[in-house]
């Protein structure tokens, strides 16, 4: 059985984030990144599914962008990927999610693989369109938004998130897709000796030029941060007290009363 | 040069972060007010591998280096200092010179317990009337055909609460003074080993600092550590590495305390502002990062020479003097920046601050760091 688990490597979202010079996405000057936490949920289910299935199954895990990405990937592989794709991409954050789906569609299509894991959206775009679109690319069973999964003899189980807390529960066939929700399951560590393990595992770089066929259909025109609200004076007290510190403030803050 | 952690180090520490964030930080207080680590936090850190970072896997270690090492012991001192300790003492004053100076049977039989956190091991050195004066020690040791026969006292055993394996330190002739020291593995479980007490202190309070009585204790030949009256030497060569621990530690504390403290003067407001708009408060960020930063500098570099099987014990004696003074520094200021809340327990600098001010004492005091630093320089 082939797995294949993409995830993304996003800023740290207590980050304080400025637009960048062209004023299209954020500045990535200062930032520390992490792995999107939507994929955490993705690996930790492909590698339970990895270990449910034993040695006949091989799990890959696939990231795009620069090389800072490879923390990423390091990580997925001390959880247990078996081994990594890197798609070399210093533009990754200007592509649009069509393109970064064709990027997967085109390295996945014949490479055979029987699911593909893929968090339900990005935490930094959140455009929650990457996982389906290579789903309908490559023609591939889908289900999203995943709070729980089991597989058995080529048949997933997906509980999937509704509106308002309620559930549902889709049954498909592989080759499939699936986008994993926050909650999934509880994505394990990455130990010491694992971390170690991982350093030997087999990183296979693609540089992004080799497999990007498709041109952007959406371009990011603006990135900015919401406008500031001004604070609010609060005054307490009663009638008589509210009516001498209005007019105190009146008199030291502005020309009315002089 | 290049002053940046490796890729490597990198997933490593974020992976030690987010453990630290979810497993420590929320019990650190507790840890303190009750004076003890849960057990199911140590197992924790041992099946995370905390507990063996840099010991090579054959002997159940990690596999990592020094460097790594010390980001470990860094980052869970952001949260808890007296878990810090746990796996400093641990790592650098049991598992290590069992490494160092053991026989390939000594290592294979006493290292995978250790590195797996089964068993925590533990420093056997100080005696009452023997602290920097190391070589003064009085427990003695005599042969009795296969084994040895130990009788003494040990205190401020850090980690010797837990009866789980250690290195002892006895001399054959107290005249003899450092060159009648010897080393040995021992069984804490084994008999005439008792436990006096284990000391209520200032701070770290959740690790263990441990006062032994050793009456008749027999030790298999088999477990001496290295030669006969090579004692003095593995202790020195030990608390040499395990400055770096202690380094990481005092690294973790102030940065704990820094954090807290930066977050802080962004939130309280007086005199209609946030406090970090007051240069009062922004010079005394300015003087607690420089201190930290200095710190984490010299405390890599000491780990990356002894990665680089290079001379490090000057650099292991400044980072472990810079950093504990950073760390009580840092904590104090970061009180000073709460104001009366930083004095309340809810605000836990106070317990960074109390917990701070030890590592300017073990493994070799600021004292006897100034005294290494110095002769170096003057050899």
């Amino acid at each position: 059985m082939k797995i294949l688990v993409c995830i993304k490597q996003v800023p740290d979202l207590e980050s304080r984030f400025k637009p960048n010079t062209a004023g299209t996405w954020y500045d990535e000057a200062d930032l520390a990144f992490r792995m999107n936490e939507y994929d955490e949920y993705a690996v930790e289910q492909a590698v339970q599914l990895r270990e449910q299935v034993g040695d006949t199954a091989e799990l890959a895990v696939l990231s795009i962008g620069p090389d800072r990405v490879v923390e990423a990937i390091k990580k997925a592989l001390a959880m247990g990927c078996d081994n990594a794709v890197h798609v070399q991409d210093l533009q990754a954050a200007t592509r649009d999610p069509w393109q970064i789906a064709g990027i997967i569609a085109a390295f996945a299509r014949d490479k055979g693989f029987d699911l593909i894991f893929t968090g339900m959206q990005s935490q930094d775009r959140g455009s929650a369109q990457v996982g389906v679109t290579v789903a309908e690319l490559l023609g591939l069973a889908c289900a999203t938004t995943l709070v729980g999964f089991s597989f058995d003899n080529g048949t997933i189980t997906a509980k999937r998130e509704l509106e308002g807390g309620v559930k549902g529960v889709v049954k498909l066939s592989t080759p499939a897709l699936v986008t994993c929700q926050l909650g999934l399951n509880i994505p394990r560590y990455p130990t010491l000796p694992n971390i170690m393990k991982a350093k030997k595992k087999e990183i296979t770089v693609i540089p992004v030029a080799e497999i990007l066929k498709e041109e952007a259909l959406a371009t990011t025109e603006k990135f900015y941060p919401p406008a500031k609200k001004g604070g609010g004076m609060v005054l307490e007290g009663d009638m008589g007290d509210l009516v001498d510190k209005v007019i105190g403030i009146l008199k030291e803050k502005t020309a009315v009363l002089r | 040069m290049n002053f940046e952690l490796s890729q490597d180090h990198k997933v490593l520490q974020s992976a030690v972060r987010d453990f630290v964030e979810k497993e420590i930080k929320p019990i650190a207080r507790k840890i303190d007010e009750d004076h003890a680590i849960p057990d199911l936090l140590v197992n924790k850190m041992g099946e995370m591998g905390l507990l063996g970072s840099y010991f090579p896997e054959e002997y159940g270690g990690a596999g990592l280096d020094m460097l790594s090492y010390t980001i470990v012991v860094e980052e869970v001192s952001k949260a808890c200092g007296s878990s810090g300790v746990l796996i400093s003492a641990h790592t650098s004053l049991c598992s290590g010179p069992i490494y160092t100076f053991g026989t390939e049977e000594q290592k294979k039989k006493w290292l995978p317990p250790l590195n797996s956190g089964d068993i925590i091991g533990c420093f056997l050195l100080t005696e009452p009337d023997a602290g920097s004066d190391a070589g003064a020690i009085s427990t003695s040791y005599t042969r009795d055909g296969d084994d040895f026969i130990v009788n003494g006292s040990k205190i401020f055993i850090t980690n010797g609460g837990y009866k789980g394996t250690g290195v002892l330190f006895a001399t054959s002739d107290k005249n003899l003074k450092h060159k009648g020291v010897s080393a040995f593995i021992i069984d804490l479980q084994s008999h005439g080993v008792v436990i006096l007490k284990n000391e209520n202190k200032m701070g770290i309070r959740g690790s263990y600092t441990t006062a032994f009585a050793l009456d008749n204790v027999r030790i298999p030949a088999a477990n001496l550590l290295g030669q006969e009256g090579q004692g003095f030497k593995i202790a020195m060569d030990t608390l040499n590495g395990g400055r770096i621990g202690i380094a990481s530690q005092a690294l973790g504390i102030a940065e704990g305390a820094f954090e807290r403290a930066l977050a802080y003067s962004r939130e309280r407001k007086q005199f209609g502002a946030p406090i970090c708009d007051l240069q009062a408060i922004q010079f005394k960020l300015a003087d607690m990062w420089a201190r930290i930063e200095t710190s984490k500098l010299m405390t890599y570099k000491a780990a990356c020479l002894k990665d680089a099987k290079k001379s490090y014990t000057m650099e292991s004696a400044m980072c472990k003097m810079l950093a504990s003074e950073a760390a009580t520094y840092v904590t104090r200021e970061a009180i000073q920046i709460h104001g009366g809340y930083g004095f309340i327990c809810d605000y836990e600098v106070e317990r960074m601050y109390r917990d701070a001010k030890i590592t300017e004492i073990y493994e070799g005091t600021n004292e006897v760091q100034r005294v290494v630093i110095s002769k170096l320089l003057l050899a």
